[in-house]
C-alpha cells in the first residue's frame, strides 16, 4: 500500500512540474535556514553540559555599582575570596580558584622554536581538577600541581610542544616561559571531547606565581582589588542551597566594603553564575577572547527568521495544494468509489507531502552548505558540518521533517479527503460555503511577513547610513594608530619610535598616547568638585595623550590652552563635562580644581564635544590628560597616532617605513596599522550584520511569497478561463481583464501591508531605542516598501494574466 | 432479494424552492437481474444510480441492501457495504491516469488490504479474462476508448461484486466498441452478476431483462 502511495505521489509530482518546483524551492529554503540556524542553536546550547554535577557548579563573579552612576561587571573576583569560601561557607562543597595568565612566549626543550602568546594558560593549585574531571593520560592528579615550577599540559598542547612523544614521555620534560621561567611537565590530561568554554591547555602550579611576578595579586589579602584574571568556581552541595549561599556572599561583600566606598554609595556584590550561562552571558566574559560571546538574543532573532521562512514555505504548500484540489477531485472520487476510505486517502496525500518534504530536505542540505557561508558572520568557528552526524541532530532533523509534513500536508489532505465521491467524480465541488478560504488568510500572512522584512531592511539601512554620515567631531580620515607592545616599560624606546615616525615624509602630525578618542575602550575615574553649594561627583572618562594628540585628531579647543607638557597633571575637559560641572560658558570652567581621591587637577582648557564611541551611545564627560602616573610604573602611552597627507594611494611607502621603524624598535612584537575610518565602521559591525541578515531574510521571504503568488495566479486564471472568454466576447479590454484577475490578490497584499506596518513600526521603534543618535521612522519608508511590494506582485501576476487575457475566447470556451 | 427501494424521495433547495430529483421511487431487484434505467436528460437516472450505489444520500424513504437498512447505516458502514458488494463502471471510464492498467486493477484490492501475492494472482486472472495482458504496463491515455472501458469493467469486477452499476458505459464509444462492451455485460449477467445500467439507447436497453423509465425523477 505504502509503495503504491509513493508511486502515485512520485508520478503526480512529475506531472505537475511547475507546482512541484515551487513547493520544493519554497520548502527547501525554509528547511535549509532551519537546518543551519538549528545547528547554530544546538551548537551554542550544548556547551559545558557534560560535567559531572554541572548544574551545581557556579562561577563567582563581581558587579560594581557606583554612587556616581555606572555599573560595571567583572568575571573575576577579589583574590582572597577563594580562600575565604573554601572553609567559610558550609553549603559549598568544592571551590576552585585559578588565575589566567598571558605569557609572552614559551619554548620547549624539544622544539627549537618559540611559541608566542600561548592561549589558555592558568595558575592553579590543582583544585581545578577536583571541580572538573579530566582524563589523566600521564602524571598524578593529586601531586602534579603542589610544587613550584610544575605544569600540566593538555594532550593537544603536549603534542605541539613535544611532537611525536607519548604522554608518559612528555612527563619530566621542561618548558621555558618568558625566556626565564623553567617548569617541568608533571602531567598530561586529555582535552574535553565535548564542547566547552573551558579552553585551558596549560596548568602551571600556583607556587610558580612568584616567577611570573604575580605573587602580590595571587597571595593578596586585600579585598579592594578585582581583576578578571582571578577566577573562582564553586560547587554547592544542593541546588536548593544557592539562595543561602548568595545571602552569605552578600554579607561577605558588605563586610569587606571599605569605608570610603560606602560613603560614596558604591556597592560591590558577588554573583553565582551557572556554569552553562558562561557561554551566553552578555555581562561576564568567557575565556577565549578570540571567539565572540554567543548571544541569546541573536539566536532568538535567527530562530524566528528560520521559523518564518519555514512557515512561508508551508503556506505555499497548503495554498497550492488546496487550490489544486479541484484538479484531483476526480481522482479522489474514483478512489472513494473503489473503496478508498477517508483515512486512506488522507494518508495518501500525507505520503505525497512527506515525499516532497524529503526531496526538499535533500535540496536543502546542498543549500545549507551555501547558507553556512552566507551566515558566516553568525556561525561560530567551532561549528562544522560534523554536527550533522550527531545522533541528536539527526533525530532533530527527522522530527522537523515529520512536523513540516504535518503542518504543510494535514490541511490539504483533510480538505481533499472530504470530497463527496458522487460530485467529486463529476468535478462538481461544493462551492464555497460563504466562509473565506484559509488560503486568503495565509496569503495575507505571507505578504505581511515579507513586508515586515522589507520595511525593516530599509530602516536598518537608513540608520546605518545615518550613523556613518554623521560627523564624529574628530578627524577620522587619513588617521592611523599603531599599538606598541603593552609590556614595554621603556618610554624612551617608545619616544624613539615616535620621533622616527615624525621624520617620515607625508606624516603631518604624530603623537604618543593611549587609545584613540573614539574606541571600544573605556577608562574613567571618579572625580569630585565643590561648586558654591554642593559637591558634584562625576565619572569622568580619561583620554591619555601628549600635547600633539589633539592636533592629530583635529580636536578643537574652545577656551583656555592645551597642557604644558606630556606628564603634567592638568585636564582639558569636554563640553559635556563642563555642563555637568555646572558651567555654561567654557571660559568659566577654566582653572577649576577637580579632585581624584586626594589629588587635585586644574582644568586648563575646554575642548569641543566629539563622539567617543559609536553613535549608538551618547557623549560622556571626558578629559584629555597626560601620562601622569608614568613615574610610578603606570604609563598609559602605548600607541603612536599619526595623520597623513595626500591621497591614500600614495601612502604605501610611508606605511612600509613605519613598519620598518617599528620592527627596529620592537623586534619581537606584532605590527598592526589601525585606520581610524576602519575603526569607525567597525563600530557598526553588529548593525551591518543585522542588515545583511535582514537583506537575506527579506530576499528569501519575498522569493517564497512571490513563488506562491505565481502558483495561485496560475491556478485562478486556469479556473476562470471560461469567465475570461465570456467577458472578452462581451467586450472587456485587456487591461480590464488584467485588473480583474489581479484585484483579488492586490487586496490581500494591501491587507498584509496594513498588518505589517504597525508591527514593523513597533518593532523598529523598539530597536531604535538602543541608539542615542537615531534616524527618524519616516512614513516614506513604509510608503515605498508598500508600493514596491505591489509593483513586484503586479509584475509577477501579469506574467500569467496578460497571457490569459490575450488568449482566443473561442478556444477557451470550446474546452468547456 | 438483492435490494429494495421504498418511497425514495430526494430534493435540493434552490432559492427557497424545493426541486425534486427523485420522487417516490419504488422497486425491487432480485439477484441475477439485468436492469436498464432509461429516461431523458435530467430525469434523475444518474442520481438514482448514485443512490443505489450509496455514493449519494436521499431525503426520505427506505433502502434495503442485502437485508441491511442503508438509510440507518453510518457512512463508514455504507462504505464497507459498497466496497464489498458493488462495482462501478462510468461513462468516461474514470481510470486513474497516473497508474498503469495493472495498477488500476490492483487499486480496489489495495483498499481491501489484500496480500501482495493474492493481489497479483487476481490481477493476472482479470487481465487474462479480458485479454489485455499485453496492455498491462500501458497508461490509460495510451489506450482506445473501448479498451479503457474494458479496463474499467475489469476493475469493477476484480473484487467479485454482486452488483455492477454502469452509468452509460457505452456513451463515449463508437457502435462496434459499444456492442463489444454490452456483450461482455451480457456474459457477466449470465454468469450470475446483477447489473443495473443507465442508458439512452433502446438498443442497449434490450440487453437487459427489465427496464425502468424515469421522467422528472418519477418512475413511469
Amino acid at each position: 500500500m505504502f509503495k503504491n502511495y509513493l508511486k502515485i505521489a512520485w508520478r503526480n509530482l512529475q506531472k505537475n512540474k511547475l507546482f512541484t518546483a515551487i513547493n520544493i524551492i519554497s520548502l527547501s529554503i525554509g528547511l535549509s535556514a532551519s537546518f543551519v540556524i538549528g545547528m547554530m542553536i544546538y551548537h551554542d546550547m550544548t556547551f559545558d553540559r557534560f560535567h559531572k554535577d554541572g548544574d551545581r557548579i557556579f562561577r563567582v563573579t563581581t558587579s560594581f555599582s557606583f554612587g556616581s552612576g555606572g555599573q560595571f561587571y567583572n568575571s573575576g573576583v577579589t583574590a582572597p575570596l577563594g580562600e575565604t569560601l573554601k572553609d567559610g561557607i558550609q553549603e559549598i562543597g568544592t571551590t576552585a580558584a585559578f588565575f589566567t595568565i598571558y605569557p609572552v612566549k614559551v619554548t620547549s626543550e624539544q622544539v627549537n622554536q618559540a611559541f608566542r602568546n600561548p592561549q589558555g594558560v592558568m595558575l592553579s593549585n590543582g583544585d581545578y581538577f577536583d571541580m572538573f574531571s579530566y582524563n589523566w593520560l600521564a602524571g598524578n592528579k593529586k601531586s602534579a600541581l603542589k610544587e613550584p615550577n610544575a605544569v600540566v599540559l593538555s594532550e593537544k598542547r603536549a603534542g605541539k610542544y613535544f611532537p611525536g612523544l607519548l604522554p608518559e614521555e612528555v612527563v619530566g620534560m621542561t618548558t621555558i616561559y618568558n625566556d626565564s621561567i623553567v617548569v617541568t611537565v608533571l602531567g598530561v590530561v586529555e582535552n574535553f571531547k565535548e564542547r566547552s568554554d573551558l579552553f585551558f591547555e596549560e596548568f602551571i602550579s600556583l607556587e610558580t606565581a612568584n616567577a611570573f611576578g604575580m605573587q602580590d595579586q595571587v597571595f593578596s589579602t586585600n579585598w579592594g582589588g578585582t581583576n578578571s584574571n582571578s577566577q573562582l568556581f564553586v560547587k554547592v552541595n544542593d541546588l536548593e542551597m544557592t539562595a543561602s549561599v548568595q545571602q552569605q556572599l552578600d554579607a561577605l561583600a558588605l563586610e569587606h566594603e571599605d569605608e570610603e566606598s560606602k560613603q560614596d554609595g558604591d556597592i560591590t556584590s558577588f554573583h553565582l553564575q551557572p556554569l552553562n550561562d558562561i557561554h551566553f552571558s552578555p555581562t561576564y566574559a568567557a575565556y577565549d577572547y578570540s571567539q565572540p560571546q554567543a548571544s541569546k538574543s541573536t539566536l532568538k532573532g535567527l530562530f524566528f527568521i528560520a521559523l518564518f521562512l519555514l512557515l512561508l514555505g508551508c503556506v505555499n504548500f497548503i495554498n497550492l495544494n488546496t487550490a489544486q484540489g479541484f484538479k484531483r477531485s476526480k481522482e479522489v472520487g474514483v478512489r472513494k468509489t473503489l473503496g478508498g476510505s477517508k483515512s486512506q486517502i488522507r494518508y495518501q496525500f500525507l505520503t505525497e507531502t512527506f515525499l516532497l518534504t524529503i526531496a526538499s530536505a535533500l535540496v536543502s542540505i546542498l543549500l545549507s552548505m551555501w547558507l553556512l557561508q552566507l551566515f558566516s558572520d553568525f556561525v561560530p568557528a567551532s561549528l562544522t558540518a560534523n554536527v550533522f552526524t550527531e545522533p541528536m541532530v539527526i533525530a532533530g532533523i527527522l522530527a522537523l521533517l515529520i512536523t513540516v509534513t504535518f503542518i504543510a500536508g494535514f490541511y490539504p489532505a483533510m480538505i481533499l479527503s472530504k470530497f463527496k465521491p458522487a460530485s467529486a467524480i463529476r468535478n462538481q465541488l461544493a462551492v464555497s460555503n460563504g466562509r473565506i478560504p484559509l488560503r486568503k488568510y495565509l496569503t495575507v500572512f505571507q505578504f505581511a511577513i515579507a513586508q515586515i522584512f522589507v520595511i525593516a531592511t530599509l530602516l536598518v539601512g537608513k540608520q546605518i547610513n545615518f550613523m556613518m554620515s554623521q560627523d564624529m567631531g574628530i578627524k577620522t580620515d587619513a588617521v592611523v594608530y599603531v599599538d606598541m607592545p603593552w609590556h614595554e616599560k621603556s618610554i624612551e624606546k617608545k619616544e624613539r619610535f615616535l620621533n622616527a615616525v615624525k621624520s617620515l615624509p607625508q606624516i603631518q602630525t604624530a603623537s604618543i598616547g593611549g587609545r584613540p578618542p573614539a574606541s571600544f575602550g573605556y577608562n574613567s575615574a571618579g572625580i569630585s568638585y565643590f561648586n558654591d553649594q554642593e559637591e558634584v561627583k562625576l565619572d569622568l572618562q580619561q583620554l591619555f595623550g601628549d600635547t600633539q594628540y589633539a592636533d592629530v585628531y583635529g580636536i578643537e579647543l574652545l577656551a583656555g590652552r592645551s597642557r604644558l607638557n606630556d606628564t603634567i597633571k592638568e585636564f582639558v575637559i569636554n563640553e559635556k563635562a563642563m555642563k555637568l560641572l555646572g558651567f555654561t560658558k567654557p571660559e568659566d570652567a577654566l582653572n577649576v580644581q577637580l579632585k581624584i581621591s586626594d589629588e587635585v587637577f586644574p582644568v586648563v582648557g575646554v575642548m569641543k564635544d566629539f563622539h567617543q564611541r559609536s553613535l549608538k551611545s551618547g557623549i560622556e564627560p571626558m578629559a584629555l590628560v597626560g601620562d601622569g602616573y608614568r613615574n610610578i610604573g603606570f604609563s598609559q602611552f602605548n600607541s603612536v597616532h599619526f595623520s597623513l597627507s595626500g591621497g591614500s594611494e600614495t601612502w604605501e611607502n610611508t606605511l612600509v617605513s613605519v613598519e620598518k621603524e617599528f620592527e627596529n624598535a620592537f623586534p619581537d612584537a606584532e605590527f598592526k596599522l589601525n585606520f581610524m575610518d576602519d575603526m569607525v565602521s567597525r563600530f557598526y559591525l553588529q548593525e551591518r550584520k543585522t542588515a545583511k541578515l535582514l537583506k537575506w531574510a527579506m530576499g528569501l521571504s519575498l522569493l517564497i511569497s512571490c513563488l506562491g503568488l505565481f502558483g495561485l495566479v496560475i491556478y485562478t486564471t486556469e479556473k476562470r478561463t471560461k469567465e475570461i472568454g465570456i467577458r472578452k466576447i462581451l467586450g472587456a479590454s485587456l487591461s480590464q481583464l488584467n485588473f480583474l484577475l489581479c484585484k483579488e490578490f492586490l487586496i490581500l497584499i494591501g491587507i498584509g501591508f496594513l498588518i505589517a506596518a504597525p508591527v514593523a513600526w513597533y518593532g523598529l521603534d523598539n530597536w531604535l531605542q538602543d541608539f542615542a543618535n537615531k534616524t527618524t521612522l519616516s512614513w516614506w519608508i513604509f510608503g515605498i516598501s508598500g508600493i514596491a511590494m505591489i509593483a513586484l506582485a503586479l509584475v509577477i501576476m501579469s506574467a500569467k494574466t496578460i497571457a490569459a487575457a490575450n488568449s482566443n475566447p473561442v478556444e477557451s470556451l470550446r474546452t468547456e | 432479494m438483492l435490494l429494495q427501494l421504498n418511497n425514495i424521495f430526494k430534493w435540493v433547495k434552490t432559492g427557497g424552492q424545493q426541486t425534486f430529483l427523485l420522487k417516490d421511487i419504488n422497486f425491487n431487484v432480485e439477484e441475477g437481474e439485468f436492469i436498464s434505467i432509461m429516461g431523458p436528460s435530467g430525469s434523475g437516472k444518474t442520481t438514482l444510480l448514485n443512490v443505489i450505489g450509496m455514493l449519494d444520500g436521499f431525503n426520505e424513504g427506505e433502502y434495503n441492501f442485502m437485508d441491511e437498512s442503508v438509510h440507518d447505516l453510518k457512512e463508514k458502514h455504507r462504505a464497507d457495504l459498497y466496497k464489498r458488494y458493488i462495482g462501478f463502471v462510468f461513462q468516461s471510464y474514470h481510470l486513474l491516469d497516473e497508474l498503469t492498467v495493472q495498477e488500476n486493477l490492483e487499486m480496489p484490492l489495495l483498499y481491501k488490504k489484500l496480500k501482495g501475492s493474492e493481489r497479483k494472482a487476481m490481477v493476472a486472472d482479470m487481465l487474462d479474462r479480458f485479454n489485455i495482458v499485453g496492455k498491462k504496463d500501458l497508461f490509460p491515455t495510451q489506450l482506445s476508448g473501448g479498451q479503457q472501458q474494458l479496463v474499467g469493467i475489469a476493475r469493477a469486477l476484480i473484487s467479485n461484486p454482486k452488483l455492477i452499476l454502469a452509468d452509460e458505459p457505452t456513451g463515449n464509444l463508437n457502435s462496434s466498441q459499444g456492442e463489444e462492451i454490452m456483450g461482455i455485460f451480457k456474459e457477466l449477467n449470465e454468469e450470475g452478476v446483477t447489473i443495473i445500467q443507465v442508458t439512452h439507447s433502446e438498443k442497449n436497453a434490450e440487453y437487459g431483462t427489465r427496464t425502468i423509465n424515469l421522467l422528472d425523477g418519477r418512475m413511469v
